[in-house]
């Protein structure tokens, strides 16, 4: 274990940035707020994703974004070893296989703050992603289910992540969405934590405890869909619409190392 | 331009101070920092930075570089950069370098960036840092530098910035005209910057390829191919190239093969290391796997002298100019050079060869009074038997110019090539028309497996400087006479008269026998006259001539006397100097008054040195001269249906109508030798023998046999066979030409004089049409004069030589979903337009092999199949599968050809690759599952339309092909091994006989799946590129006879083979290997036997490769039955209860 029950102490900036480039100032002025972990997983234990914590996704079709791969659950493609989870895309000769597990029907959380520590693999078409969508989704179809992504990514700019909100009216092109951005370094050389902290009318979006994006139901130009259960997701997808397709100067395999996922409740209110 | 100039004295100051500082200085060091450099990271942004300096580079145009204020990227100027014209007077291109004359401290930067367009699209040969005039250490370069009319950014990353702490070479570049034009581009803001977005440093030495080089001690040869590669801020990896200085190079025996600072390699002795590097602390992708079988051995040192002598390359003597060793003719040549240098000895290397260009224009090499070309050449791996090395020597000929239609010498040495020695050879000039402008020598294979040799003493040497030398080739031998037909005073090919003396009659003539290339020959050093004393007076009334060799570069006059006693002599002038060895017969009546019946003297008179051979009085006794003197070996005993005989007194023959047919320009005359029937054919150019009254069929025949004897002299002589058949009708329809000459050939055996040379080869050794169905006629052409022939049958070899598959190609196992097939009985195949386009080169015919459908291409060069109606969506495929079967192909190609987005041929999108496969098994079938990604310039796969299949030897190799189909294998691991099979040690080819291997020549075998247990017993299988064989189901032994090609391995001592099962239960498994001696007959006699089985040393285990390398020199352990192997016939192996086995290097070795 790499950490145990601990408590996060944080406080809240209001802040109106655009595209932040990175790093510089402590979040000042942040109100404090105290969180409680509920849910985790290390990674520690060798072999297959914790069955009690995961499931896949399989398979191919593209997944509505004109993705290329195919998913799989082959340890080739997704496995636990050396304290991370490994989701590696690999290129069979044209052909791209890959993985995708999710937490949905073993957990799933409204609020509290949710971050994963990773290392992200890189390439033109290459498309990781930490993300969430609400746990309703089988009977409230997308995008009124709702979809928090923490984190995506594009191989093709290393330097640079995104984070974004789907939901009615704000879905797919029109997502809300702010990207966060080094000027001297690249989010596939070492981890980084990429977390969210979700209220009941805030969405908080950091980068290695930098806040970046803040997102409240004025900013949306729908109904804020926000205030239910969601599950969270991790895959690596390679082409699609959000990144374009690999080309034959994409590296292969490539792999995104998951040091660990962690879920926190807030214990203490404002 | 604006050049600031930087106040060093300061710094250059502070540094001395630091190091003469000591006791004189009151200050704490501690204050003091190290003496440190700039870190000025800007090189050119509108001007020249701090301590800039240009030079252009030699023979660049040196104007080509301005200073440019109206076009920048920004700011207030740029740098332009004018590249020539092609032939521009001024200079070829553009090039030259930026550097400071005080190094810069880069050690804070990750890359040099800059910004550059150009004046239309192009690619910069090169650009790059650390280019400092000097040492250039730290060099790095990009090559290729794609640019357009746009402004875009460049990064070069340095490899590693910790080393660059004083460097001086801040930008350089270098390109020509595009096409033979000119143009301009534009850099601009060139700096150094700490980008921190370029990650993942990945050090390359030899292209990121694992190499495998054979050399001898003493080699140097630098590691080639160094880079790093870093991925980019796009996302995508680009390579810079990197000097030897960034990186650390590492032995993994230092004493076999040592490594230095700047990555050369010295071969220091026998055995293998491994070179490997690292760069800025990361391990290199790439080595060299260096196998050194020991010490070099020089080439023989020259002995011409050099006045003799031009010479194109040789340490011996001063070459000429030459314009290059390696013309690297693009398309086709493969071949590349590693030259090197042991002690003082220079020596061409040239490896992946298929061809080569050496050629001297500057000035030509005027050869007019040269003889011979000489050249010395080594081969380090084995070479197939009837493979051949070419040399043309091309002369421009009268137009003065190579255009093609130049005179030009051919010259084949012939094989068997020998490996691991030097071969010297010495090629007669008198064949090239012209000869005093030669341009250049051309060297190039006859066959596929000559992989390189090593190249020195290329020269040319002759007469011209008249310097006193001695002949390099012996004399020509005499032909085989009765010795009653000759009194020989001197030569090695008589039995010579005894006592003869060479008197000193108070002459200056030194008098000594020598060797010339093996060959006594008597010399005559300094001759003004010399005699010959006969032991006892000769009566030489029954001689007709007196024969003499003679050879002399400064004789000016030369006679030869018989003298009889009174004395009585009379002189016969010789022709002097000579060319050469010259032969003279002199007609004794030339000798008169001399008393023939009573000769006791000879005697020369003249000047200069004088090489003399063969000295003999002979008669040709009016065609009594050089007749056999015993009969041809007596053919062996056949079973009737096995012989078709036309000639012989072994079996029954066929009748023939004539032996020299009226429309024949030659003669025959029958005659018995020791009571055994023979022919004797006096040539003028052919005979013809005839036998269309009585038509034969020999398809069932698999060889050709005729002994032929003749007292000729056979060099340059040859005799050629042709069998004619009607094709059913009255004249002839094809016919096949087996051609003997004085050199053996292959398998074919060479002409020789005077002795019995029994030519027996298979039909397949005959050139052309090789039907034989109705055979009705027999040509013999020779520009021999005389030639005895006996015992000419055909016959069927007892080792029945597969020559058609007899079994079908194995039945594909694969999920028709994952399958699109082409050809295959087990799945549904798309339409296929053609399986033979009209602009094919060969025969195409549908089969059936044991019941399956098969395509059967005969006469295969290449063959075109389309699907053009409705091309291929191949781009969910990941591999080909293809069958192959043939008993006679040498190396076996496929192209994949993809018409592109629109279809259709043409329109610029069409794409191709071609995959070959050399030297594949003969007489199995050959599975081939090749990844399409193999296919490297198949870029696209969406419309694949044709699909061409090659043969080789072009032409003449007939080729079945089954199951061609492409297949996803969903990234699945295929079952079997994933690693080749042990790769074996290099060895001397004639420490090995190998009957299966990629590492070695494999002997020849008739029939290597004999199919005892009933149908094929094996499958060749590629495993990572290893050619294996795997067992197929069902069948529990595989025979491979080479009866045809017995081998005595009596002093090997050793057998080996790798074998390999994924079998889960190994209860009772066995693997047999079983050597059969016929001990001289026809059948087993002995037999040794190996036994493997899972409780032997070594033992059977699952999912390794298991390498058996046994003595087999006593019985015991796993080694069974006889030791008897002189006579090794047969290999049978034999398994119980292996389900699946793969093996791999059969080879017996010592």
């Amino acid at each position: 274990m790499k950490s145990n029950n601990q408590f996060l102490i944080r406080g809240i900036l209001f802040l109106a940035g655009l595209f932040v480039l990175a790093g510089c100032e402590n979040n000042s002025g942040l109100e404090e707020r105290t969180y409680q972990l509920v849910w985790q997983d290390e990674f520690d234990a060798d072999g297959a994703p914790d069955e009690s914590k995961w499931a896949f996704d399989l398979g191919a079709g593209g997944w509505g974004n004109n993705e290329l791969q195919n998913y799989t659950n082959d340890a080739q493609n997704v496995i636990v070893a050396d304290g991370s989870l490994k989701i590696t895309a690999i290129n069979n000769g044209g052909s791209f296989s890959s993985a995708r597990i999710r937490t949905q029907g073993k957990f799933d959380q409204a609020y509290g703050r949710f971050e994963a520590r990773i290392k992200l693999p890189w390439g033109p078409g290459i498309w990781p992603a930490f993300w969430m969508l609400g746990a309703d989704i089988e009977t409230n179809p997308w995008p009124q289910c709702g979809e928090i992504d923490i984190m995506e990514y594009r191989g093709q700019q290393p330097n640079v992540i995104h984070g974004s909100v789907h939901g009615p009216g704000y879905s797919g092109g029109a997502a809300i969405t702010k990207s966060y951005g080094y000027a001297n370094n690249r989010f596939d050389i070492d981890y980084h934590l990429f977390a969210v902290e979700w209220g009941e009318d805030f969405i908080h979006y950091f980068v290695d405890d930098e806040l970046y994006q803040v997102i409240e139901p004025g900013d949306l130009t729908g109904e804020w869909v926000f205030d239910h259960p969601f599950f969270m997701i991790l895959n690596v997808a390679v082409g699609g619409d959000y990144v374009g397709f690999p080309t034959s100067d994409t590296p292969f395999p490539q792999t995104m190392y998951v040091d660990y996922v962690r879920v926190y409740t807030e214990v203490s209110g404002k | 331009m604006k050049n600031k100039t930087y106040n060093w004295s300061a710094i250059l100051l502070f540094a001395a101070l630091v190091l003469a500082g000591s006791g004189s200085c009151t200050r704490d060091y501690d204050e003091l920092e190290l003496a440190s450099y700039p870190t000025t990271p800007e090189v050119f942004t509108d001007g020249f930075s701090a301590g800039l300096n240009y030079a252009a580079f030699g023979g660049s145009k040196v104007t080509a570089f301005d200073v440019d204020k109206d076009v920048k990227y920004e700011g207030s100027a740029s740098m332009r950069f004018e590249v020539p014209d092609f032939e521009d007077p001024l200079g070829a291109y553009a090039g030259g370098t930026y550097f400071t004359t005080v190094g810069r401290d880069l050690s804070g930067y990750d890359a040099l960036t800059f910004w550059a367009k150009a004046s239309k699209s192009a690619t910069i040969d090169l650009v790059g840092f650390g280019n400092d005039l000097g040492e250039s250490k730290y060099l790095v370069s990009m090559q290729n530098v794609a640019v357009n009319t746009n402004w875009k950014k460049y990064i070069i990353p340095i490899p590693d910035p910790s080393r660059l702490t004083k460097e001086k070479g801040m930008f350089f570049y270098s390109e020509g005209p595009e096409e033979g034009l000119g143009y301009t581009f534009w850099i601009d803001e060139v700096k150094f910057e700490k980008l921190g977005t370029i990650a993942h440093r990945q050090p390359i030495i030899l292209g990121g390829n694992d190499e495998v080089e054979s050399a001898v001690n003493g080699l140097k040869f630098p590691v080639g191919g160094l880079g790093v590669s870093f991925n980019m801020p796009t996302g995508i990896d680009q390579t810079v190239i990197a000097a030897p200085a960034w990186f650390t190079f590492l032995s993994s025996n230092e004493s076999v093969a040592s490594v230095d600072a700047a990555g050369l390699v010295s071969v220091l002795s026998e055995g293998t290391a491994v070179i490997t590097a690292t760069a800025g602390g990361e391990d290199a992708r790439g080595s060299l796997t260096v196998n050194s079988s020991g010490d070099f051995t020089h080439a023989p040192v020259p002995s011409e002298d050099q006045e003799d002598v031009i010479s194109i390359f040789s340490n011996q003597y001063v070459n000429v100019p030459v314009d290059f060793y390696n013309g690297y003719w693009q398309p086709y040549q493969t071949t590349t050079s590693a030259d090197f240098k042991v002690g003082d000895d220079d020596v061409l290397f040239y490896t992946n060869f298929n061809f080569v260009g050496i050629q001297f224009t500057s000035p030509t090499i005027d050869a007019s009074s040269m003889t011979h070309l000489h050249m010395d050449i080594w081969i380090p791996n084995a070479v197939a038997p009837s493979d051949k090395l070419a040399v043309k020597l091309v002369d421009m000929g009268p137009d003065g110019a190579l255009d093609g239609n130049d005179p030009t010498l051919v010259y084949e040495i012939a094989g068997p090539l020998a490996s691991q020695s030097w071969i010297s050879v010495d090629i007669a000039l008198s064949g090239l028309s012209s000869r005093s402008k030669l341009a250049q020598i051309i060297l190039e294979r006859l066959g596929s497996s000559l992989s390189g040799f090593y190249l020195d003493n290329l020269y040319l040497y002759g007469n011209g400087g008249g310097t006193p030398t001695e002949p390099t080739e012996a004399a020509p031998a005499p032909p085989a006479r009765d010795a009653a037909d000759v009194i020989s005073i001197y030569g090695d090919a008589y039995t010579n008269l005894a006592g003869t003396d060479y008197p000193d009659w108070g002459q200056v003539t030194v008098v000594s026998e020598i060797q010339v290339a093996g060959n006594n020959t008597l010399k005559f050093a300094g001759l003004n006259y010399q005699g010959i004393q006969l032991a006892a007076s000769q009566n030489v009334t029954g001689m007709e001539f007196l024969h003499l060799d003679f050879w002399t570069v400064n004789s000016s006059g030369l006679n030869v006397f018989l003298i009889s006693p009174g004395p009585v002599e009379k002189a016969y002038v010789l022709t002097v100097p000579t060319t050469g060895w010259t032969s003279v017969d002199i007609p004794l009546t030339a000798f008169s008054p001399v008393n023939l019946g009573d000769v006791i003297q000879l005697k020369f008179d003249g000047s200069g040195d004088i090489y003399l051979d063969n000295l003999y009085f002979y008669t040709s006794g009016g065609g009594a001269t050089g007749v056999p003197s015993v009969a041809a070996p007596v053919p062996p005993a056949r079973d009737p249906a096995d012989v078709i005989s036309l000639f012989s007194n072994a079996y029954t023959n066929r009748t023939v109508t004539t032996w020299s047919a009226e429309w024949d320009d030659s003669d025959v005359a029958d005659l018995q030798i020791s009571g055994d029937d023979a022919k004797k054919y006096s040539f003028t150019n052919f005979a013809g023998i005839d036998f269309s009254s009585n038509k034969f069929d020999a398809s069932g025949m698999t060889h050709f046999h005729i002994d032929i004897w003749t007292p000729d002299e056979v060099m340059s002589k040859s005799l050629s066979i042709k069998n004619v058949d009607f094709g059913g009708g009255t004249a002839e329809a094809t016919s096949h030409i087996l051609t003997i000459v004085h050199t053996a050939s292959g398998d074919i055996p060479a002409l020789a004089t005077g002795s019995w040379v029994s030519v027996d080869v298979p039909i397949t050794a005959f050139a052309g049409n090789q039907t034989r169905s109705d055979l009705a006629q027999m040509v013999l052409s020779s520009n021999l004069s005389t030639l005895y022939v006996d015992n000419i049958y055909f016959y069927k070899s007892g080792g029945s030589t597969a020559t058609e598959p007899a079994a079908a190609a194995p039945t594909p196992t694969r999920e028709a979903a994952t399958v699109k097939s082409l050809f295959s009985g087990a799945y549904t195949n798309v339409t296929v337009d053609t399986w033979r386009t009209d602009w094919s080169a060969a025969t195409y015919e549908e089969v059936s092999v044991a019941g399956d459908a098969t395509k059967k291409y005969s006469a295969l060069n290449f063959v075109g199949v389309e699907t053009t109606s409705s091309t291929l969506d191949a781009t969910t495929m990941t591999h080909l599968h293809l069958d192959v079967w043939s008993a006679d192909f040498t190396g076996f190609g496929v192209k994949l050809v993809d018409f592109g987005a629109d279809g259709a041929y043409g329109g610029g999108d069409d794409v191709e690759h071609q995959k070959d496969f050399a030297s594949p098994a003969q007489g199995v079938w050959v599975s081939y599952d090749i990844p399409l990604s193999d296919f490297t310039g198949l870029t696209t796969r969406a419309h694949l339309a044709q699909y061409i299949f090659v043969g080789q030897p072009s032409g003449a190799t007939t080729v079945w092909i089954d199951n061609i189909y492409f297949y996803n294998d969903g990234g699945s691991t295929a079952a079997g091994p994933t690693a080749a099979a042990p790769a074996p040690p290099v060895r001397s080819a004639a420490n090995v006989v190998s009957i299966y291997s990629d590492a070695y020549t494999n002997i020849t075998i008739a029939n290597f799946d004999a199919g005892w247990c009933g149908g094929a017993a094996v499958t060749q299988v590629s495993i990572d590129g290893n050619n294996t064989l795997k067992k197929n189901a069902g069948i529990v032994c595989h025979g491979i006879d080479f009866s045809t090609n017995r081998q005595n391995l009596s002093s090997f001592t050793h057998i080996h083979f790798d074998i390999y099962t994924d079998d889960t239960d190994l209860t009772g498994d066995v693997f047999n290997v079983k050597l059969v001696d016929f001990a001289g007959g026809a059948v087993e006699a002995s037999a040794l036997e190996v036994n493997i089985n899972t409780g032997t040393t070594p033992a059977i285990v699952a999912g390794t490769w298991v390498s058996v390398d046994i003595d087999i020199t006593a019985l015991g352990g796993v080694v069974a039955g006889s030791l008897t192997r002189s006579d090794v016939a047969q290999i049978g192996i034999t398994t119980a209860n292996l389900t699946n086995v793969w093996y791999d290097n059969i080879y017996l070795w010592k």
